[in-house]
C-alpha cells in the first residue's frame, strides 16, 4: 500500500464516526424536504409498521380499557370481609356487566348514528376505528384501522356526524394516517355560510382553526358557520368545518384574523367516516 | 451490538404507547436519552446508523415528516461525541443538562428543518417544557440503560496478574 493510500485509509478511519454521522445527517435532511411534497411514498418500513405497529396499539388502548375497569372494579373491592365474599363478587360481575353493557349501548348509540349518517349521505363512505393518535405542536394526526385493501387511497377526506375530521396523506394495506383540520399542514377551501364569503382555514397547532384571506370589508361576525367550499376536490361543498369565534383586524390592515372552533370535537373521536370519492369538483 | 438490539424493542414499546395511552402527557423523549447516552459513552458508526433507525421510528410513530427527528438525533449522536472529549457526562447533573440541552437542540433542529419545509410551525412552551421533562428524568433513564447494557454485555475478569 502506497503512503499516500495509507493517509486515506487512516483519515476514513480515525474520522469515519464524523463522517457517517455527517452523511446521515444529510440523507436525514433529504428526506425530510423531499418527504412533505409526497406523503405516500412506498417506504417498506411503513408498510411494515401498518401491520405491526397498529395491531400493537389497539391491543395497548384494549389493555388500557381493560386495565381500567380492574382497577375502579376489583381492586376498591379488594379487602371486605370472607362472609361477604360471594355477595360482593356478584356485586362486581353485575357491576363489571353494568358497565360493558353501557360501554356497548354507547357504542351502539354512536355507531347507530353514524350509520344513519352514512345512509344520508349521496356518495360512497365507509366507517373506520381510531387506533392512534398524535397530538403533538407540529403533528396532529390520528391513524384509522381501514388501508388501501379497503379501498382507500391518499387524500380521500375523512368526516364525522358533526362535519370534517381531516384529509388521509399515508395509505398503507391495513392502515391510514389522517391529518386532522388543527394540523399545521392543513388547510381547506371553505365559505362562510351566511355571507358566501370565500376563506381558507388552515389548523393552528392546537386544538383551534384559523380562517385566512378574508379583506377587512367581508362581513363575517362570530357565530357565523363555516363550511367546506367543494373547490379543493377533496371534500363535498356544505360540510361544516366549524363555527367563527373570534373576528379581529390582522397586522398588515388587509386581512382579518379569524379564529374558529373546529365543528368536530377531535379530542373525543372515535369513529369516522371515510369519503371513498376521488374528487368532488363540481361538475 | 448486543445493546441496540435490546435499546429497539424499548423505543417501539415506549413509541406506541406514547402515540395511544400517552398521547397528551410530556413524556421524556427516551429516544434522545438513548442517543445521548451512547453518545457520551462510548461512540461508533453503529450508533449512529442508531440514532438515525430512531429517528426514523419516531417520526414514523408521530407522523411527523420523515427525516426531521432522524437529522436532529443523528445530530445529536455527532454533538454529544464531540462534547464528550471535552465533558465528561459522569455526574446526574451533567447527564440531566446534557440531555436537557440535548432535547433543546433537537426541538430547534426539527423546527427548522420544518419551517425550511414550508410548514408553519411556532417554538413555543412545548419544546422547552419537553427539555425540562427529559433533563430531568435523564439520570434515572441513563442509570436504567447502564443496569439493562451490563445485564447483556458479558463481564471479563483478570484472573491472574503476574
Amino acid at each position: 500500500m502506497r503512503s499516500s493510500e495509507r493517509q486515506i485509509f487512516s483519515f476514513l478511519k480515525r474520522y469515519q464516526i464524523i463522517l457517517v454521522s455527517a452523511a446521515l445527517a444529510l440523507f436525514s435532511l433529504h428526506l425530510a424536504l423531499t418527504d412533505k411534497k409526497e406523503y405516500a411514498r412506498g417506504y417498506l418500513l411503513k408498510e411494515i409498521l401498518s401491520y405491526t405497529v397498529t395491531p400493537v396499539q389497539s391491543a395497548i388502548l384494549g389493555v388500557q380499557g381493560s386495565i381500567k375497569g380492574v382497577w375502579t372494579d376489583y381492586f376498591y373491592l379488594v379487602g371486605v370481609k370472607d362472609e361477604n365474599e360471594a355477595l360482593k363478587k356478584t356485586v362486581y360481575s353485575l357491576v363489571e356487566e353494568n358497565r360493558r353493557l353501557s360501554e356497548e349501548t354507547k357504542q351502539n348509540e354512536r355507531l347507530r348514528a353514524l350509520l344513519e349518517f352514512k345512509e344520508a349521505l349521496p356518495y360512497s363512505t365507509i366507517g373506520s376505528a381510531i387506533t392512534g393518535y398524535s397530538m403533538e405542536r407540529w403533528s396532529r394526526t390520528i391513524v384509522i384501522d381501514k388501508g388501501s385493501s379497503n379501498g382507500i387511497e391518499k387524500d380521500h377526506g375523512a368526516i364525522a356526524l358533526t362535519g370534517v375530521v381531516g384529509r388521509v396523506v399515508e395509505v398503507n394495506g391495513a392502515s391510514s394516517r389522517v391529518l386532522l383540520t388543527t394540523d399545521l399542514r392543513s388547510n381547506i377551501d371553505v365559505i362562510i355560510e351566511r355571507t358566501r364569503v370565500k376563506g381558507v382555514v388552515e389548523g393552528n397547532g392546537t386544538d383551534g382553526l384559523v380562517m385566512k384571506y378574508v379583506r377587512q370589508v367581508d362581513d363575517v361576525k362570530p357565530g357565523d358557520i363555516v363550511v367546506t367550499s367543494g373547490l379543493s376536490g377533496v371534500f363535498p361543498k356544505g360540510l361544516a368545518v366549524g363555527e367563527v369565534i373570534r373576528v379581529e383586524k390582522s397586522g398588515d390592515n388587509f386581512f382579518k384574523h379569524i379564529e374558529v372552533r373546529p365543528a368536530v370535537d377531535l379530542g373525543r373521536l372515535e369513529e369516522v367516516l371515510v369519503l371513498k370519492e376521488n374528487s368532488f369538483h363540481e361538475k | 451490538m448486543k445493546e441496540f438490539l435490546l435499546f429497539l424493542p424499548l423505543t417501539i414499546i415506549y413509541l406506541a404507547l406514547k402515540s395511544t395511552l400517552f398521547a397528551s402527557f410530556p413524556l421524556p423523549d427516551i429516544p434522545l436519552i438513548m442517543v445521548f447516552y451512547l453518545a457520551s459513552r462510548k461512540a461508533s458508526v453503529e450508533g449512529a446508523l442508531f440514532a438515525f433507525v430512531l429517528g426514523y421510528l419516531d417520526d414514523a410513530f408521530s407522523g411527523s415528516v420523515i427525516g426531521a427527528s432522524s437529522f436532529a438525533l443523528v445530530l445529536i449522536y455527532l454533538g454529544t461525541h464531540l462534547m464528550s472529549m471535552l465533558v465528561e457526562f459522569t455526574t446526574p447533573t451533567a447527564k440531566a443538562g446534557g440531555a436537557a440541552a440535548a432535547a433543546l437542540i433537537k426541538g430547534a433542529a426539527v423546527y427548522y428543518v420544518l419551517r425550511y419545509s414550508n410548514v408553519d410551525t411556532y417554538f413555543l412552551t412545548h419544546v422547552v417544557l419537553q427539555a425540562l421533562v427529559t433533563g430531568f428524568f435523564a439520570p434515572p433513564v441513563i442509570s436504567a440503560l447502564q443496569w439493562l447494557t451490563m445485564l447483556v454485555t458479558p463481564r471479563k475478569f483478570k484472573d491472574n496478574e503476574s
